[in-house]
């Protein structure tokens, strides 16, 4: 091969790696969400919410379908039974049996907390923006006991409606999240959404217990664990409308 | 009236016989008036800059909204009359300014905190002569064009929501169909105002971006006017209502804002009641020192009364007494006041209780403000009534019976 023809090749060649990993790191993010919730699901799970003088235990039912229809219903404790949240694509709302109102949540509360969690109402409603508000790239790949785990850097779009200066995915090359990253603009890690037990469950292998940790305030935390989930169930649209909300016929 | 000059003479003459009382409750008199128009004027600075600084918020001296934006103010409730068609409208009118922006209430979020506040998307162009930010003085910089893609805040809330310039922020509102519209931001700069509160309450983003965030084309949510003088917005709230025909609520800035509004109206009873009630305390020693005067000289008044004097020229001689020691009084107080008013023009500092002021909405530097009208209503008061609370003892020294008087002892 002559010197005149490696130097274009060398230029052709990088820029196309260089797309192909970017491109690779999106799809690895989609894959992720969705190997999470599937074209649909059913979930029972437990959320644990931890403070250092107090701790409360929900336990829930969800249902997904695509991207944008979720709803939530709390089944214990029993006061707060009946409590649920829809969602579909950007709104969200919720339904309290015990002033028996359906409610819009608002633009002004989507950056409050889901149920008195340490998870916002926009991480409910949104889960998918971080695919495609965020550019991604695969900062390393370990292979850890025959697992290949990439670090994916997220960083948001300038207009996207995300405060962090990036965000950090640690993927495993079976789309399970071990580790989900949030650090601000001074690129100091705020807190961390840690899977602490990955097993398999509904025919997949998913994070059973996940843990949303503020670095700040290591005694406060969240953790949710999954019960039982089904996936890829047939269900049908009208769960997911106001009048079910409100009257549960499942 | 031949006997004026004469009179004049001698209550002038008696007023400094006995010199020590006259200095007395000339010094009362004295510091009565300084205390009328002092205060007052301190009052007066203190609602102007209350009011200067509400318009200039609002800003404007009239505002036209959607009718049902004052209730609900929402983007639902817009202008949906676009730029172009404003300017021809308006232009040809010649305000002293006017402008069209779009005011929501809407989310600011950071990495760790959220606020509440009111977006303003404006262009900054057409708002730089009455907006209450002054550009050049923005750490930063602040917008450049109504397509500026930052956003500046005040510097409190950058305190507030643990940001800086370079930093991004989101803003989250909603659009007309009530979904969320929102969008990040960065900081480009951050704005100091002459009250704390403006900083944590308004954004500025340009008024383009917020209309393609807002999702409502190039319609905006309310137009505001600047005329001559803030008190007389009539001409020009009818020529804008002229304009608009009934397609709009053209409203004054005293409708919008009524804390104001009925601030300044009350401001004007405030100074009158305030200087009656120095003088009526004033009046009780003024009616002392002059019955002292009259009971003091009951036989040289009935002296005079039986030398031929008529008991109308001692009725007059009184009179003339009391008002010469009230012009005497008003002059030096007044000329008190405008001295110790003088050096305070460049404003007080009273940041000590700047919390207080705050919560009633007045700035931390008072500026006193005398007017005309006010030092002239505490001197025609003062000499009304010093007339009226004279005439009392006067007329007891002109009943009485010279033989009587004569031989009075005591």
């Amino acid at each position: 091969m002559n010197k005149q023809l490696v130097l274009p090749l060398i230029l052709f060649v990088i820029p196309t790696f260089a797309a192909e990993t970017e491109l690779d790191a999106t799809r690895l993010v989609r894959e992720a969400i969705d190997h999470w919730r599937g074209l649909s699901s059913y979930t029972e799970l437990t959320m644990v919410i931890h403070r250092p003088d107090w701790e409360r235990s929900m336990t829930m039912r969800a249902w997904t379908k695509g991207q944008d229809q979720t709803l939530v219903r709390v089944v214990e404790p029993k006061k707060d039974r009946g409590n649920g949240t829809l969602t579909d694509e950007n709104s969200m709302w919720t339904f309290s049996p015990k002033v028996n109102r359906v409610i819009k949540i608002p633009s002004s509360m989507m950056g409050q907390s889901w149920m008195g969690s340490d998870f916002s109402n926009k991480d409910i409603a949104r889960a998918d923006d971080i695919v495609d508000q965020y550019d991604h790239t695969i900062l390393q790949v370990e292979e850890n006991d025959g697992v290949t785990v990439y670090d994916v850097q997220s960083i948001p779009h300038e207009d996207a409606a995300v405060v962090w200066g990036r965000e950090v995915l640690r993927i495993r090359d079976d789309y399970v999240v071990v580790e989900h990253a949030f650090y601000d603009q001074d690129d100091e890690l705020v807190k961390k959404l840690v899977s602490l037990e990955i097993g398999e469950m509904g025919g997949r292998t998913i994070a059973k217990r996940q843990r949303m940790i503020k670095i700040e305030e290591p005694d406060e935390w969240t953790e949710i664990s999954v019960n039982d989930v089904v996936y890829e169930i047939e269900l049908k649209d009208s769960l997911f409308t106001l009048s079910n909300l409100r009257n549960p016929r499942d | 009236m031949r006997t004026t000059p004469v009179l004049t003479r001698l209550a002038w003459r008696y007023l400094w016989r006995n010199h020590r009382r006259t200095i007395i409750m000339l010094s009362a008199i004295v510091i009565g008036v300084w205390a009328m128009i002092f205060m007052t004027a301190l009052t007066r600075g203190m609602v102007d800059q209350m009011i200067k600084d509400g318009i200039s918020v609002l800003p404007g001296h009239v505002q036209a909204h959607n009718p049902l934006f004052l209730d609900d103010p929402s983007v639902s409730n817009r202008i949906s009359i676009g730029d172009a068609e404003l300017s021809r409208m308006f232009d040809p009118l010649s305000f002293k300014a006017w402008a069209s922006r779009v005011k929501v209430p809407a989310v600011i979020t950071s990495e760790r905190e959220s606020r509440g506040v009111t977006l303003l998307g404006i262009d900054p162009a057409a708002e730089r002569a009455f907006s209450f930010v002054t550009y050049d003085d923005v750490e930063g910089r602040f917008l450049e064009s109504a397509e500026d893609n930052a956003v500046v805040i005040g510097r409190k809330l950058a305190n507030t929501l643990d940001t800086r310039i370079g930093k991004r922020v989101v803003l989250m509102s909603q659009d007309p169909d009530n979904e969320i519209a929102d969008r990040g931001f960065r900081v480009a700069g951050l704005f100091e105002a002459s009250m704390p509160a403006f900083e944590e309450m308004y954004v500025f983003v340009g008024k383009k971006t917020a209309q393609k965030m807002l999702r409502i084309g190039d319609a905006t949510t309310e137009i505001v006017f600047v005329g001559d003088d803030y008190r007389d917005v009539e001409p020009t709230y009818d020529r804008v209502r002229e304009t608009l025909d009934g397609d709009l609520k053209v409203s004054r800035w005293y409708e919008i804002d009524t804390y104001l509004g009925t601030m300044l109206k009350v401001m004007d009873g405030f100074v009158l009641i305030w200087v009656i009630v120095i003088f009526l305390a004033l009046s009780f020693g003024l009616v002392n020192t002059l019955v002292m005067a009259v009971f003091e000289r009951i036989r040289e008044i009935g002296l005079m009364l039986a030398l031929g004097m008529k008991p109308a020229s001692i009725l007059g001689q009184i009179i003339i007494e009391s008002m010469m020691l009230l012009a005497v009084g008003l002059a030096i107080g007044d000329l008190l006041a405008w001295a110790t008013i003088q050096p305070l023009k460049e404003g007080i500092d009273i940041s000590a209780v700047a919390e207080g002021m705050e919560m009633m909405g007045a700035s931390s530097v008072l500026y006193p403000k005398l007017y005309l009208y006010d030092m002239l209503l505490a001197n025609v008061v003062v000499l009304i009534l010093g007339f009226l609370a004279s005439l009392s003892p006067a007329w007891r020294a002109s009943r009485y019976e010279p033989v009587e008087a004569i031989t009075k002892v005591g």
